[in-house]
């Protein structure tokens, strides 16, 4: 049973910084794992875990994504291997060219019984990936899974719809995106941490996947942050009645 | 090595854990290296400046590589009073000399800065996990427990700072006392650069320490400290714990007085607050050193105790890599004669007693008691001095007095004698 887990590496979001110009900068921000993989992940090691398989984790982007703390915290979540593809023209990719990516990454690693994917990525959470790879890669696809249960040569998963639960078979090899629901992504434990160290990384370069330079299809003009209302910064200071009391009259005056 | 065993378990990623781990690794040994916090420097503070001679042994020309701040070349210490501030202001080129520098640093860059360093040197560093217990067999300690997970080591190293559970657990020490420690609270304010070095009057890549005593802690034993970084100040106030609970502040509160103190406000002008931050310092000097060597176990740094507050000079980054190095040594000793008794690793405190760790700590062995025993430097002089400065500088038409009547005013309303046995009683505790 080999299982692989798509995931796509982001700046840390908590380390992300508005410029004064309300520019978005990702200078401090360390590159992470999508939150939404997370659960990707976690699906992926559940089932390699329960039937014996085999998980490998897949992900495609600039050179940056080559980064060691960030692959043992992916090994350190299940996976016993790691495929990238690293160049720095894969960045900025529209949904198809990713799929496509993708595809070109897992045709490497040759067979597959089941590809998860997350619900959409943390940064842009278009959820378009999942179906599209599913459709490149000529193998049914189903997305907005928050239960799967694997059998000899295919999957029974469970949607949750507006109104109802829908339930599919599906045969496998197949791709299936998972929901944020599906399960708590676990918490590495030291000997897991520690196990991960010793996993291996491919890393490879488009050319090794034989891709070329997909060309720009998007053009980012500008990102802007919303922008901040100006604080009046009038600040009272001391804990004396009066300095209540202009507190209170001034509350009041807005509020009125 | 078996795969559930190591030569050595060090917990803490702070400045002395990655040190010790970092040279044992270096001379082939298999280390372990736990930190709770996602990364090294995520958990821990320091005001903020490192005095480099330590480091330099180990790591010669470091400040060349590793991210610090501003090499230190200006010392201003004040008296502070809630309308004034009295400041001695010493520049030379006589600070910053390779060997005895000064650098400020922010934890987070170089803390991380060093876990590189000893990854590199191959160190298994895992982050996210805080080590829970110590397996302890007939009083041995055999490694430790993390979660459901347990981990051997012929050596145990507890780097996990001040409030030290582990050697808690162990029965090393008590819980502090109020007297040991004090609480910080530091905020980081960023500014560009230019403005920083023309405020602070700093070369580019220098900067200035600053120390407040007074009323940045409310006028009971601590003060205020100001570290200019590249782009950013690190400010905050310290106060011992046991005297916090008879200050009419809270410490938050004396932080944000601070701030807007008259002389320091016009240099935060225009700052953003980017970080902000609480700890304890230990404070209690030699006397509040633990035991630190027990059968496969050494304590380093802060959770050792080892950490001096003189007032003038906070000092305990230098020590965390001083107490790091010496127990490198014992273990590395150790090692060869594979014994790891407490009786053999007694060479930890022989390592140390030649060190300037113990030099030094038993040097200043009075101080934290004269701090605590003279409130006048807290509460008196800072006035004494501002009601000087006001004498002398101000002009109001009325007939001038002379200088020693004017002076020996301010200085009787705390005494002569007093000020004369505290002058002695401070030169001789250092
Ligand atoms: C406000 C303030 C100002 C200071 N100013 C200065 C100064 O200007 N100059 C100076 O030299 N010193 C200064 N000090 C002192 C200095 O910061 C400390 O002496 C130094 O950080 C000690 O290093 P350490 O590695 O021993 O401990 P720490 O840096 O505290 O590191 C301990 C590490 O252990 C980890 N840990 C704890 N428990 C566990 C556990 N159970 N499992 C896993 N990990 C654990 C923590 O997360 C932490 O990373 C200051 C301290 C404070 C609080």
């Amino acid at each position: 049973m080999n299982i692989i887990s798509c995931f796509k590496v982001v700046p840390d979001e908590q380390d992300i910084t508005i410029k004064p110009n309300r520019d978005i900068s990702f200078e401090k921000a360390p590159m992470t794992i999508s939150a939404y993989d997370l659960n990707c992940i976690e699906a992926g090691a559940q089932l390699a875990e329960a039937f014996e398989g085999n998980l490998i984790g897949v992900s495609i982007g600039a050179k940056k994504i080559d980064d060691s703390k960030l692959k043992k915290n992916v090994l350190s979540r299940g996976p016993e291997s790691i495929l990238m593809v690293a160049d720095d023209f894969l960045e900025d990719l529209d949904t198809y060219q990713t799929a496509n990516a993708l595809k070109a990454a897992i045709q490497k690693v040759g067979e597959f019984d089941l590809i998860l994917c997350g619900e959409g990525s943390a940064d842009l959470y278009a959820q378009q990936v999942g179906a599209q790879l599913g459709q490149l890669l000529n193998v049914p696809v189903i997305n907005s899974v928050n239960k799967i249960a694997l059998m000899e040569g295919k999957v029974i998963v469970e949607r949750s719809l507006e109104d109802e639960v829908e339930t599919i078979e599906i045969p496998l090899p197949a791709v299936i995106s998972v929901t944020s629901d599906i399960n708590l992504p676990r918490i590495p434990s030291m000997k897991q941490i520690l196990a991960a160290g010793k996993k291996s990384a491919t890393i490879l370069s488009a050319l090794d996947v034989g891709i070329g330079d997909f060309g720009a299809t998007l053009q980012v003009i500008e990102t802007k942050a919303p922008e901040q209302k100006e604080r009046k910064k009038d600040i009272i200071q001391g804990d004396s009645d009066e300095a209540i009391k202009s507190f209170i009259t001034k509350i009041n005056k807005v509020l009125k | 090595m078996s795969d559930d065993r190591f030569d050595a378990i060090i917990v803490g990623g702070g400045i002395a854990g990655t040190v010790t781990a970092y040279l044992l690794a270096k001379e082939g040994l298999e280390v372990m290296l736990v930190e709770r916090g996602n990364y090294s420097g995520s958990k821990n503070v320091t005001g903020g400046r490192i005095y480099s001679h330590s480091l330099e042994k180990i790591i010669p020309d470091f400040a060349q590589e590793a991210p610090v701040e501003r090499k230190i070349t200006r010392e201003k210490i004040s008296l502070m009073t809630d309308d004034s501030n009295v400041t001695i202001d010493f520049s030379s080129t006589r600070l910053g000399q390779q060997g005895s520098d000064s650098y400020s640093v922010l934890r987070g860059a170089f803390d991380q800065w060093l876990a590189g360093k000893a990854e590199d040197a191959g160190v298994q560093m895992v982050t996210g996990i805080r080590v829970d217990n110590l397996i302890v067999r007939e009083g041995k300690v055999c490694g430790i427990v993390a979660g459901e997970d347990e981990m051997e080591a012929n050596i145990t190293i507890l780097a996990d700072g001040v409030n030290s559970l582990l050697a808690q657990k162990l029965g090393y020490r008590g819980e502090l006392s109020p007297h040991q420690v004090a609480v910080g609270v530091k905020e980081i304010i960023e500014l560009p650069s230019e403005v920083i070095d023309d405020r602070f009057n700093c070369k580019d890549g220098e900067g200035t320490s600053w120390l407040f005593a007074g009323t940045p802690s409310a006028g009971k034993v601590g003060g205020g400290f100001i570290y200019t970084n590249k782009a950013s100040i690190s400010l905050g106030v310290v106060c011992t714990l046991c005297e916090l609970i008879k200050a009419n502040k809270t410490i938050p509160q004396m932080l944000e007085d601070f701030k807007s103190h008259p002389s320091i406000e016009p240099l935060l002008k225009g700052g953003k607050m980017i970080e902000y931050s609480g700890h304890l310092v230990p404070e209690g000097g030699l006397h509040m050193v633990p035991k630190i060597i027990g059968d496969g176990v050494l304590i380093v740094g802060d959770a050792a105790g080892f950490c001096i507050n003189l007032g003038y000079a906070v000092r305990g980054m230098d020590f965390a890599v001083g107490s790091a190095e010496c127990a490198a040594r014992a273990v590395l000793k150790a090692k060869e004669t594979k014994n790891y008794s407490a009786e053999f690793l007694q060479c930890y405190q022989s390592f140390l007693d030649d060190s300037f760790v113990m030099k030094d700590l038993k040097h200043y062995k009075n101080f934290p008691h004269f701090l605590e025993e003279t409130p006048r430097i807290f509460d008196g002089y800072p006035g004494m001095a501002a009601d000087m400065m006001t004498d002398l500088f101000v002009v109001t038409g009325n007939p001038p007095q002379s200088m020693t009547r004017m002076m020996m005013k301010h200085v009787k309303q705390i005494g002569l004698l007093n000020i004369a046995k505290d002058g002695w009683k401070g030169v001789r505790s250092l």
